[in-house]
């Protein structure tokens, strides 16, 4: 308390307002709906029947509870981050990327997981996963997770790639050309990720044990294989829309890229497809996280059991291209889905994905040995810039 | 007649009883009138710029994204980092670029327009400079992204005229070219000359209306030739034009923040920099360190052009 | 003696073919060298396109124009060694006074020391010394003038053209410059062309003089030929303003039946009893060196110009008039 009253003292009233609340104590039982709740989430995640009247896992629970939904649409993690920071928000349904950050500034509050009936039904694997839970405590209620594929041209390749090599170096590809100028990569600094995976897998004499915890060598490597792909890239994608266009205009033919665009492009009858290559991927497991000054906790209480009991599992993962938390929406039939359709997002490669999370300074490693997440962001501009 | 007539004329209302106290107290009526521009500007502008100013000052903690609300000079040292030096070189160099392009562009169409063009030809020019504006600036982007890219229309109108070579010739050359026009600076720079070119030509015009037309015959008279006219006559004359309407491509170019990120090598610049730095990676020092360098640059950049006499002739 | 300039049958149109303007319409014209010639006109007369024709600014749309026997079709106006005194006098305000007088030399590559020194002579011939380091807006409608004439005349010009100089001027500071523009002018020898609506000024000082009507010269010839012997009733109304009489009327004043001019001047107002002519006062304006009376004869108003300390008849009062039949001048043509 005295470090928040030097705060309160010292600085604006943006600061006295967030400043003056205490932590709330965890929730002890669920009361009647505040009548709204307001959610940050990936664009997609919400669906109301508005995009298409099929998919609809919001309208049922405001009926049921009285409360009235209202989303914030983000395009990154770190955006989202901002977003909590700002503050007004209820849920935010946060990354790995992002969800640590949000517990290390206090912007989340711990979830009491009895009040959730449906907590049982969880993933084992998922319930107590290190991205959104610290010293024992769960700090989130897990929501969807996916993989970050290999998106590929099935007419310049006729055998599915098998190594993320088609986007690091340079090739000459099935159809005689060169992937210079044809091949993109994310434009976050998380993709360091994705090339520290690829050096664990080719260079294993580097030693590295996890894509998002490497010391200064295994970091230096990785930054190296980036300024290489830069060579390669003509632009990196951020908007996922931007990077259909790419593929349809631009002549791009392999990518990092989420089952959401693969989806798409294929319905739009573009010639593409995805796979996971030998390298296993990156992918992320979103983590809905309830704020620290939440003004509808009941309501975001109500929506915890509904986003594990109702139709949004199933249908969620059938339209994002994702795999529920739940593993029972992919066969009881509470919504579209089924276990072909699981197996298809990448269900059974759990093992291979190594989910997005916040690298920071002290691992395992040893106490500040790893390269913390803001460098990654600073070093990362550099490399688009090509430093 | 004139009997029935007073000397003076009977008050009317409020209307009159405002206009008698206006006119004995001139300074009223204008108080009246700058008090809310100015309290506008004062507070809402003014303030906004301190409170920019004073989040530059401060820094952020890299974990947790949280604001230390702590003077530090830290956030400008970032600034010097190679990779923020980088963005910051990048966009004064495109934004000259994109300013000297917008210039030579202009020159020709304003003069066109403040010399020949009249009547119904007027008109004209002021639409189609205008139009462009009146349309979405995202749908402009949107539209140079398809215009650019690899399987667009330029590629495909060079391939009908025989021109490929020399499209992929100038897409050959270091620093401008690209795999294709759309993930380009060159592309980069094409779109932002194009948005911003009737900022350039609308004052550059109305400088160039207000030379009289006698100045020239002068200048003629006297012996120059058309070149010696415009490099000693127009372009002084011209410059106040010039100058502003280079304040606006380039202060534009160096904020601007979509089209670096729709069309070109996903390379940053200030504008993208700032964008992302405060929006998602919640950044707000360093935003603000970084746009408080384009008001730096535009500060030098008007005391050069004063400097240099640019304003002479205002 | 060679022609400074000439024109032969020179017009300027404006416009569709169909339907032209005819700003000059036939114009044939010599310009003596070393002389100072005045183009006397209406506004929309035609005079100042002259002007511009000789200076280059306009190009002739029929016939040739000459300058010291070249001919000029095809030479653009900075091959011209012909200067301009413009109306507006057009210095260039981003130029101090000095770099306005040397811009000449300085565009045709005279160096600067060069330069400067001749920039300053010429402000020393229009009285200016001193004045070099001031910017065009510093300086009075006087000043300014006298830049814009030091700056044309600094090229050395064959033949220097003036655009009503003297318009904006008050009429004192009007009087002063006309004096010192004969005077410069008789000094250098070049020939001056001069353009002008003010016929008292054409008539002060001007060798010979145009005067332009509708886009034709309406008669050319000395001041006091045109004064004195106007050849048109346009030409007798709009030089000095003198009382134009029908043919009917001039019959009745005692001349053959047809136009003639009468100059107010040359009238003198009598008594009522015993003369040819009478008529009642309908008119009276006072002019300060004397006064004008107007006098309806037979329906006819004539104007009467009467010396300061004679008596002025009251309005509505019956009076003679007299002059000398030599005085009353009858015309060729009838426009």
């Amino acid at each position: 308390m005295t470090r928040r009253s030097l705060k309160l003292a010292a600085t604006s009233a943006l600061a006295l307002v967030t400043g003056l609340t205490p932590a709330l104590a965890q929730m002890t039982e669920v009361g009647p709906g505040e009548g709204a709740l307001s959610i940050v989430a990936w664009a997609g995640y919400i669906e109301r029947g508005e995009t298409d009247p099929a998919f609809d896992w919001v309208t049922k629970f405001e009926e049921a509870s009285g409360c009235k939904v209202s989303v914030k649409t983000a395009n990154t993690s770190d955006e989202m981050v901002a977003l909590m920071n700002e503050g007004g928000f209820d849920l935010v349904t946060a990354s790995g990327d992002a969800s640590l950050r949000l517990i290390a500034g206090d912007r989340v509050q711990e979830i009491n997981t009895a009040l959730i009936p449906s907590w049982g039904t969880i993933d084992p694997r998922l319930q107590n996963a290190p991205w959104y839970v610290v010293d024992g405590k769960h700090y989130g209620v897990p929501y969807m997770w996916g993989p970050n594929v290999l998106m590929y041209n099935t007419e310049v390749f006729k055998e599915p790639p098998t190594s993320w090599n088609v986007v690091f170096e340079e090739m000459t590809l099935g159809d005689g050309q060169s992937n210079k100028g044809r091949v993109q990569a994310y434009d976050g600094p998380i993709h360091i990720a994705d090339a520290a995976q690829y050096l664990m897998f080719h260079k294993p004499e580097l030693g590295i044990t996890s894509p998002y915890e490497l010391n200064e060598d295994q970091y230096k490597a990785a930054l190296d294989l980036l300024r290489g792909q830069r060579n390669l890239v003509s632009r990196y994608w951020h908007d996922a829309f931007i990077q259909i266009d790419d593929f349809k205009n631009e002549g791009v033919v392999a990518s990092g890229s989420w089952p959401f665009q693969v989806n798409l492009l294929k319905a739009g009858g573009a010639p593409v497809a995805s796979v996971i290559p030998q390298e296993g991927a990156t992918g992320w497991a979103d983590t809905t996280m309830l704020h620290v000054d939440s003004e509808h906790p009941n309501c975001a209480y109500m929506w915890f059991e509904h986003q594990l009991s109702s139709n949004l599992q199933s249908d969620l993962s059938v339209w994002f291209g994702a795999n529920p938390s739940v593993p029972a929406a992919c066969t009881d039939g509470r919504g579209m889905q089924t276990a072909e359709g699981c197996t298809a997002n990448g269900l059974d490669d759990f093992d291979k994905i190594r989910f997005w999370t916040t690298p920071v300074a002290d691992c395992s490693q040893g106490e500040d040995t790893c390269v913390p997440y803001y460098r990654w962001v600073s070093d990362y501009i550099g490399v688009i810039g090509g430093r | 007649m004139t009997t029935q007539t007073p000397a003076i004329l009977p008050e009317r209302g409020l209307a009159d009883r405002l206009t008698a106290l206006f006119w004995r107290h001139p300074r009223l009526l204008l108080a009246v009138l700058l008090t809310p521009p100015l309290l506008w500007l004062g507070v809402v502008y003014l303030g906004s710029l301190a409170a920019l100013l004073l989040q530059s000052f401060y820094s952020i903690d890299e974990f947790s994204g949280l604001v230390k609300q702590e003077f530090t000079l830290k956030t400008y040292a970032e600034l010097f980092r190679a990779q923020n030096l980088d963005i910051i070189i990048r966009t004064l160099v495109m934004s000259a670029a994109v300013t000297i392009g917008c210039a030579v562009i202009a020159f020709p169409i304003a003069y066109y327009a403040a010399r020949f063009a009249k009547g119904k030809w007027k008109a004209v020019f002021y639409l189609g400079v205008m139009l462009p504006l009146w349309s979405s600036y995202l749908v402009k982007v949107y539209a140079w992204k398809l215009i650019l890219a690899k399987e667009g229309i330029i590629t495909w109108a060079a391939e009908g005229a025989g021109l490929s070579m020399v499209l992929n010739a100038i897409l050959s050359i270091p620093g401008i070219g690209g795999n294709s026009l759309s993930t380009s600076p060159l592309g980069t720079f094409l779109v932002f000359v194009y948005v911003w070119l009737p900022y350039m030509i609308l004052p550059m015009q109305a400088a160039l209306e207000r030379v009289p037309a006698s100045m020239l015959e002068a200048s003629a008279d006297l012996g120059a030739s058309r070149a010696q006219t415009f490099r000693t006559v127009i372009l002084p004359l011209a410059m106040p034009g010039v100058i502003a309407g280079s304040i606006f491509t380039f202060s534009l170019t160096m904020g601007d923040y979509i089209i670096p990120q729709i069309v070109g090598t996903s390379a940053r610049f200030i504008g993208l920099a700032v964008y992302q730095l405060q929006g998602t990676a919640g950044n707000i020092p360093l935003a603000a360190a970084f746009a408080v360098v384009p008001i730096v640059i535009m500060v030098i950049y008007l005391m050069i052009a004063k400097r240099k006499g640019a304003f002479d002739a205002l | 003696m060679t022609a400074a300039v000439e024109f032969q049958n020179v017009s300027r149109h404006f416009g569709p073919a169909n339907a032209p303007v005819k700003a000059v319409d036939g114009v044939d014209l010599t310009i003596a060298e070393g002389s100072f010639f005045a183009m006397l006109g209406p506004s929309g007369s035609g005079k100042t396109t002259c002007l511009r024709l000789i200076s280059g600014f306009e190009k002739p749309t029929g016939g040739v124009i000459r300058i010291f026997g070249q001919d000029v079709s095809d030479i653009p106006p900075n091959r011209r060694n012909v200067n301009t005194v413009f109306q507006d006098y057009a210095l260039f305000p981003h130029m101090n006074v000095r770099d306005n007088v040397a811009y000449g030399p300085m565009v045709k590559g005279v160096d600067r020391r060069t330069r400067e020194a001749q920039a300053e002579e010429m402000l020393a011939l229009v009285k200016l010394e001193g004045y070099g380091d001031r910017k065009p807006g510093q300086l009075s409608g006087g000043q300014r003038q006298r830049v814009a004439l030091a700056r044309a005349l600094v090229n050395e010009p064959k033949v220097l053209l003036l655009d009503e100089p003297l318009g904006a001027l008050d009429l004192k500071l009007r009087e002063a410059m006309q004096d010192e523009l004969k005077a410069l002018q008789a000094r250098l020898g070049i020939t001056f062309v001069f353009v002008t609506h003010d016929q008292g000024e054409a008539l002060s000082m001007a060798d010979s003089l145009a005067v332009f009507n509708e886009g034709k010269i309406a008669q050319i010839g000395t001041p006091k030929e045109i004064y004195s012997h106007p050849r048109t009733r346009f030409v007798a109304d709009f030089v000095g303003s003198s009382n134009v009489l029908a043919p009917e009327v001039t019959r009745a004043f005692g001349g053959p039946a047809k136009w003639a001019s009468l100059r107010p001047e040359m009238l003198r107002v009598t008594a009522a009893d015993g003369v040819a002519l009478s008529g009642v006062v309908t008119g009276l304006r006072y002019l300060g060196a004397g006064s004008r009376v107007t006098v309806a004869v037979n329906g006819t108003e004539v104007a009467a110009q009467l010396p300061a300390g004679q008596a002025v008849p009251e309005a509505g009062a019956v009076v003679g008039l007299a002059f000398d039949p030599s005085a009353l001048h009858v015309m060729e043509g009838e426009r």
